[in-house]
């Protein structure tokens, strides 16, 4: 499989818990806001956002819309939000140590 | 691809989910159509955006049974956490544990096995002892035969013997059946001795 894909694939969902904490959202909704930066399979997101409230960092709750079929929102819980902050600090640790790496690598 | 396509490939790939499991995953594609659809996508870009049906199922079957607190790197210093070791094989008794076995099953079957056959040895003349008795009738008319003088004492004890002959038929009877039973719980001991002594 493609590298570039299995770096999305990890960051993905890192990428989706911060998007439900900045609001609740609808899966259609996420593909779209997370499409809009990374391209992705947006078919993957599924699977992703099951395990995520099979985990207990998300819950779900149907709303009905004016137009189309009634919209499943995501919302994050307490536990999933201090998943997402751990995430976050591994995340940035991880693109620092790369960073510095790739930057010592390329002056020799 | 169309999104009747689509959906029929993935269906048929996640057909090792529960079917509530499956049906909910069917149902969110089905909906993320509907609002693509909605949004004035064709059903084909919709299925580009959306991924190789195929794959998708892989993932879907995939991240049911990724352990919980799945990171996808550790930072320097934090050990890998290491997978779950499989649960302790059944041990098997080693060689030396089987040599002393069957050195500890030959003494004991050297004296078992004797009195084993001595008790059969009562339980096969109790056979022979009712078979003579009933026999003894034969005896006398042979006796007769042979010397043409019948004495009433002899009828008598012939009578006496059958008599014997069937309490002795009762006695063996539950004798032999005993001296079975014994036998064969002695022998599947030993078998299971043998085998490990782990089943039941």
């Amino acid at each position: 499989m493609d590298i570039n894909v299995q770096f999305k694939k990890g960051a993905l969902e890192l990428c989706i818990l911060v998007l439900i904490h900045e609001r609740d959202r609808y899966g259609y909704e996420l593909a779209q806001s997370v499409s809009e930066h990374i391209e992705i399979a947006e078919g993957a997101l599924y699977p992703l956002l099951r395990r995520l409230v099979n985990d207990g960092y998300c819950t779900t709750y149907l709303q009905e819309s004016t137009e189309g079929p009634p919209r499943k929102y995501y919302k994050l819980t307490a536990q999933g939000e201090l998943h997402m902050r751990e995430l976050i600090v591994e995340w940035k640790h991880f693109v620092n140590s790369v960073s510095s790496l790739i930057e010592k690598g390329s002056k020799s | 691809m169309n999104k009747n396509e689509f959906l029929t490939i993935l269906h048929a790939h996640l057909s090792v989910l529960p079917p509530e499991e499956r049906n909910e995953l069917m149902n969110d594609y089905e909906t993320h159509f509907a609002f693509g659809l909605q949004n004035g996508k064709t059903e084909t870009e919709i299925v580009q955006e959306l991924g190789d049906p195929e794959e998708l199922a892989k993932e879907a079957i995939g991240e049911r049974r990724i352990p919980q607190e799945q990171v996808y790197w550790f930072p320097p210093g934090q050990q890998q956490p290491q997978p779950a070791s499989p649960p302790a094989a059944i041990k098997s008794r080693g060689s030396f544990a089987t040599v002393m076995v069957y050195i500890g099953l030959f003494f004991l079957n050297l004296i078992v096995i004797p009195s084993l056959i001595s008790l059969w040895g009562f339980g096969v003349s109790f056979v022979l002892i009712a078979f003579s008795g009933f026999l003894s009738p034969i005896a006398l008319l042979f006796d007769y035969f042979l010397h043409g003088v019948f004495f009433p004492a002899k009828g008598f004890a012939v009578i006496v013997l059958i008599g014997i002959g069937i309490l002795f038929t009762i006695i063996s009877r539950y004798t032999i059946k005993g001296l079975l039973e014994i036998s064969s719980r002695y022998l599947a001991w030993n078998i299971r001795a043998i085998q490990g002594g782990e089943k039941r």
